[in-house]
């Protein structure tokens, strides 16, 4: 997966720039770390010398607390530097998944229909979380090791060159070997997390399948499928860590090889008075020392990879562009005329759900919606918020083409309550009003009251912090719900599907009387499947297969022995309509 | 069940690969200890004087072969851990799973299966960090305290002086583990807060693009971020302070020693080589008392783990968490055919006696039910809802716990209904069927035998013959996680072969309404008509079935408001009048929902 240099650079500077100040603190922070990493080994090299050397005791305790002083302060600075990354790090990424929500959630329907909101949580937390090793991990473990590893280079030329010499040889093969071998362990890596994650998702969805695989009798077979996918885990998992010891054991053996031969060069230079016991010590010090920059470089360079993926991935959510445009004008106040003008639809191309219908509805008439599973009445419903745009012809409201508005602007003024009512695991208040804190509990009451639903507010366990969740209503409440939730934008234009599910008399009653207020001074469409709604109605439009069958007043259709609607009454909706 | 019996009986679980591991990582930590002692002798070499110098090279030599020695131990290591641990994890797992689906099906958990899974994942995976803390736990703390003997013996006052104030830094360490892993569950529930807020918005998506609210959704997200920001970046500066004090007291201890050491250096009595192991091992006791008190604080933590898992298995005893049983890693695979059927599961008459159940949350349920069927019977079940029509039906096949009342099979009564109306005796589908995301025909199939089944003809039986021709791999088509690439009436359909292809004695159906077009249900409904020699219990509604009934029960708040056939009870049940004229007339006009 190609990403440029660019896009990388781009990223850095979209997302560091508004904390500058916090990146230089980090890059100071993580200097001088590193300069008291390397100084407290010369430290004790010099305390060594001077030690064997006779020298006064207050000298030796005067290093020895330099030595304590440095070694803590070294400590302090890492855990800092750490810490100021992680922070500039998650700073960082909460921005990218705070902009990369946002923007799916305004891509189109169709973008939504095609993925699963646990695809969702990939994509917007797993793939950002990637990221954060490119803003944090990036700059501590690798930049500094690197940092890290320089130093103790130049400081062993400074002790002697041929040591330089040989450690800048030995470090640069070690890095190319353990790269050969990291880029090798990786399918290994992949192939584990994979059988891992078919595991976990095996018994996910074999515990929210408890009751079907009882009732089949196949506990066995289900339990035999653990098994191999268990079996599975194992070998693929050997066969990775077995991989990494690799990796391991290599740093190892060529670390004692290093380790042999700065003791052997560095007794051979002692032996010709070119160096000081204590710079042999240094040298063992620092072989020491350069084990943890090579296994991070090399860990993290494969970290930055799986990095890079995701920066592709967050590119290509972030380059989809809503399907949609739409225009600066506005909808008038008050009740809104309906023009539906030669509209067909089809989902796929070629595919017409709805052909060449024309309606048209005066300000604060009521329309009953009826046709069979299949007609297109929900599709319908989805062209007036502009969940999909007509194939051919226009919708207009108020005289204004809803594509001609600006989208908030228009679901702001459309009322759409659906059959499904999607709710949150979140309080009943949160539910009405989206999370938003701003709307207080006064207004949140005056529209309960409106919609007569303050008793039944009264009637949950802790009134509007009752925690609720998708399947915590039932569905006459969850539809209660949703008429508040319209109410709080005060439409032109209500679009109701009923809740087609038997509803108790005692919700039955509130809903009742929550429609009458939602429709007052509202033009309202609603696709009916109960008498009573029917009734409701200024008029009647019956949809077959996409075309209008049928429109007209209600009252002048029920008279109409011959009219389709008069025969739906006679025989009731269900075996008509289904 | 003291975590201390559970890890045991973990640890124990194939004592061979127990030993085996136990010896070789114990090897692998205590190698140190003769690195160590060869550096001494190194720097001894080094500074010795020419003389030395021939015995340095044997001395570099021993340390690169022990060196060598530590990478194949850790090789072989490694290798027997792998099976050790997952052995391990598959005890677990498979005692967790195998009990949790021989209780009732529909109160297999005791919260939501989200849930569940963090417990078989973290909850799992927390004993399991115990498991791996002991078997490498003995090698750290007895290189620890052999390193410490080793110091003492070159230099008892330095050795005492260095360890003391070590020791009580390390308690202080162990003492802020605890905070530690408050922390980090904390940073992970905020995480997960976050994680389901994303999930939710886009399960939502709809309802928040309508009501525009796309803004307001994010800026609750943003507090979750905030949240989670905090949390996280708590948790990593203690683990960084820890850090920070783990390596400082080696510091410490370092520069303590340079201090004391001073004189000695100089008067000759205390070599670099001594200085050297000094350093090395001051790492290894340090790196053994951590472990002691991670080891404390990982134990209380695995205790709350411990309790998480048994009540997974709350009709068990504790024992069964852990109990010994093959877990097939290794060998031919558990046989998963369900059994062949015998003489006496054929289904003459099935009756059931005062059948009660109380639903623990409402309060709802069944109050005395009782009713009969005869072999070949078509029967249905029906009510207004919350009659306790899917619950009579449930708490007969044991999906539900009944709380009385009996059942009897061919006049036999029925001890466990969960364990009883299984293959071949009774196959069911319930209102919202579960698939898995395997081939359609291993959802159809279930574990039983191809050869066994009549597939084709339980596709047909099912509805399903136009959409499996559709289909673009036919019956070998991967229907997704949950069968999420299936529509709502395909994912009943599908079950309805399920069961079809089972051919049981006795077919339990809840309400195929929910999810089928009406005409595809009439359909359905006459295909099952046709078949032979079936026995039909159905929750349903529709006239189509209410009139091929040939016994329809009525209920009515948890009770048989009345019994018999359609006629009979329209003629003299009100409530069934109701149902038949008002209420089913005015009823849903099929699910408007799905896309137009």
């Amino acid at each position: 997966m190609a990403v440029s240099y660019a896009q990388h650079r781009q990223f850095l500077r979209r997302y560091l720039q508004p904390q500058w100040l916090r990146v230089v603190l980090l890059a100071a922070l993580l200097c001088g770390g590193i300069g008291l990493q390397l100084a407290t080994p010369q430290i004790v090299a010099r305390f060594i010398d001077l030690a064997r050397a006779g020298a006064e005791q207050a000298v030796l305790v005067r290093l020895a607390g330099l030595f304590l002083a440095a070694a803590l302060a070294a400590q302090v600075i890492a855990a800092l530097s750490v810490y100021a990354s992680e922070n500039v790090g998650w700073t960082a990424t909460n921005a990218v998944r705070e902009d990369l929500a946002l923007h799916c959630l305004r891509l189109d329907l169709p973008f939504h229909n095609a993925r699963t909101p646990g695809e969702m949580i990939e994509r917007v937390d797993g793939d950002v979380t990637q990221l954060a090793s490119f803003f944090s991990q990036f700059v501590i473990k690798v930049l500094g090791n690197v940092v890290l590893l320089v130093g103790i280079l130049v400081l062993l030329f400074r002790a002697h060159w041929s040591v330089g010499l040989v450690y800048a040889v030995f470090t640069v093969a070690t890095l190319l070997l353990l790269r050969a071998l990291m880029e090798r362990a990786i399918p290994f890596f992949k192939e584990s997390r994979q059988a891992g994650a078919i595991l976990l998702g095996f018994l996910e969805e074999h515990l929210s399948g408890t009751e079907d695989i009882r009732a089949s009798g196949a506990v066995p077979y289900v339990l035999r499928r653990l098994a191999e996918a268990m079996r599975t885990q194992l070998e693929k998992t050997k066969r990775a860590w077995l991989r990494g010891t690799m990796m391991w054991a290599t740093t190892a053996v060529l670390l004692v090889l290093g380790n042999a031969l700065a003791f052997g060069l560095g007794t051979w230079l002692l032996r010709r008075g070119l160096i000081t016991v204590g710079t042999v010590y240094l040298f063992f010090h620092y072989t020491e020392m350069l084990r943890r920059p090579l296994e991070q470089i090399t860990r993290q360079m494969q970290e930055l990879q799986r990095a890079s993926a995701s920066i592709a991935r967050v590119g290509d959510l972030l380059a989809l562009r809503s399907a949609s445009a739409d225009g600066p004008g506005m909808l008038p106040a008050g009740a809104l005329a309906v023009e539906v003008e030669r509209v067909s639809f089809g989902y796929v191309p070629d595919d017409l759900v709805l052909r060449d219908i024309t309606v048209r509805l005066a300000p604060g008439r009521v329309l009953g919606l009826l046709g069979r599973t299949g007609s297109g009445k929900t599709t319908v419903s989805r062209l007036f918020v502009r969940f999909y745009d007509p194939t051919a012809g226009a919708i207009r409201l108020g005289g204004v083409d809803v594509r001609d508005v600006p989208l908030d602007h228009l679901r702001a003024r459309v009322g759409l309550v659906t059959q499904d009512v999607q709710l949150f695991h979140a309080s009943v208040r949160d539910n009405l009003t989206f999370f938003d804190p701003t709307i207080a509990d006064a207004r949140i009451r005056e529209v309960l009251a409106e919609l007569g639903l303050l008793e039944w507010m009264a009637s949950l366990p802790a009134g509007l912090d009752t925690p609720i969740g998708p399947r915590a209503l039932s569905a006459g409440e969850a539809q209660l719900l949703a008429f508040a939730r319209v109410f709080f934008k005060n439409p032109g234009l209500v679009i109701m599907d009923e809740a087609s599910s038997r509803l108790d008399p005692a919700t039955e009653q509130l809903v009742e009387r929550a429609v009458s207020a939602l429709l007052r001074g509202r033009t309202a469409i609603i696709i009916a499947h109960r008498l009573a709604t029917v009734q409701r109605a200024d008029e009647i439009l019956i949809l077959e297969r996409g075309a209008v069958l049928e429109h007209g007043p209600r009252a002048v259709l029920a008279a109409d022995p011959a009219s389709r609607f008069a025969t739906l009454l006679r025989t009731g909706l269900e075996e008509v309509l289904a | 069940m003291s975590t201390g019996r559970v890890l045991w009986r973990l640890l124990s679980y194939q004592p061979g690969l127990f030993i085996l591991n136990m010896a070789l990582w114990t090897a692998f930590w205590l190698v140190p200890l003769v690195m160590g002692l060869v550096t001494r002798q190194i720097f001894n070499a080094i500074t010795g004087g020419a003389a030395a110098s021939g015995t340095l090279w044997s001395w570099l030599g021993l340390l690169v072969g022990v060196v060598g020695a530590r990478v194949a131990i850790n090789m072989a290591g490694v290798a027997a851990w792998a099976e050790f641990f997952f052995s391990r994890a598959a005890l677990l797992r498979r005692n967790l799973l195998q009990r949790i689906l021989s209780r009732p099906g529909a109160k297999a958990l005791p919260d939501s299966p989200g849930e569940a899974m963090s417990r078989f994942r973290d909850d799992v995976d927390e004993l399991l960090k115990l498991v791996e803390m002991t078997v490498d736990g003995v090698g750290i703390v007895l290189a620890g305290l052999a390193g410490a003997a080793i110091m003492f013996r070159i230099e008892p006052f330095i050795t005492t002086v260095v360890l003391l104030p070590l020791t009580l830094i390390v308690l202080v360490v162990a003492l802020l583990r605890q905070r530690i892993l408050r922390y980090r569950r904390a940073a992970r529930e905020a995480a997960g807060r976050v994680t389901d807020l994303i999930g939710e918005m886009f399960g939502a998506v709809q309802a928040v693009k309508v009501a525009a609210a796309e803004g307001k959704v994010i800026s609750r997200f943003r507090v979750l971020n905030e949240a989670r920001r905090r949390a996280a970046l708590r948790d990593s500066l203690l683990t960084q302070l820890l850090e920070a004090i783990f390596v400082s007291s080696i510091n410490l201890g370092t520069g303590l020693i340079l201090l004391l050491a001073a004189g000695l250096i100089r008067a000759g009595t205390f070599t670099v080589g001594d200085f050297a192991l000094f350093v090395f091992y001051l790492g290894l006791v340090t790196e053994g008392m951590t472990l002691i008190g991670n080891f404390s604080a990982r134990y209380r933590q695995a205790a709350v783990s411990v309790q998480r898992l048994l009540e997974l298995l709350p009709d068990d005893p504790p024992g069964r968490l852990v109990a010994h049983q093959p877990v097939y890693l290794r060998g031919p695979l558990p046989a998963a055919a369900a059994p062949e059927r015998a003489a006496d599961d054929r289904l003459e008459r099935l009756e059931v006696r005062d059948l009660r159940y109380v639903d623990p949350a409402t309060g709802r349920g069944l109050r005395g039910v009782s009713f009969g069927l005869r072999r070949g019977s078509f029967t249905v079940v029906t009510g207004r809802m919350g009659s306790g029509k899917s619950t009579l039906v449930r708490v007969l096949i044991g999906l539900l716990p009944r709380d009385g009342g009996e059942i009897y099979w061919n006049g036999r009564r029925v001890e466990r209904p969960a364990e009883f109306f299984v293959m071949p005796r009774a196959a069911y589908i319930p209102q919202v069927p579960r698939l898995f995301s395997e081939a359609l025909r291993d959802n159809v199939l279930f574990g039983l035998p191809p050869a066994r089944a009549d597939l084709p003809g339980a596709v047909w039986s099912a509805v399903m013959e136009r959409d499996v021709a559709t289909l673009e791999r036919g019956l070998d088509t991967p229907v997704g996680p949950r069968g999420v690439k299936l529509s709502g009436g395909q994912v009943q359909r599908t079950a309805a072969a399920r069961m079809f292809v089972r051919r049981p004695e006795l077919l339990v159906i809840d309400d195929l309404s929910s999810a089928l077009d009406v005409e595809t249900e009439r359909t359905l409904w006459e295909r099952l008509f046709a078949l032979e020699e079936v026995t039909c219990l159905v929750v349903s509604h529709r006239r189509v079935a209410l009139r091929r009934a040939d016994q329809i029960i009525v209920l009515k708040d948890g009770q048989v408001e009345a019994e018999g056939s359609l006629e009979g009870l329209l003629a003299r049940s009100p409530e069934m009048q109701r149902l038949w004229r008002g209420e089913a007339g005015q009823e849903s006009a099929g699910p408007g929902g799905t896309a137009g």
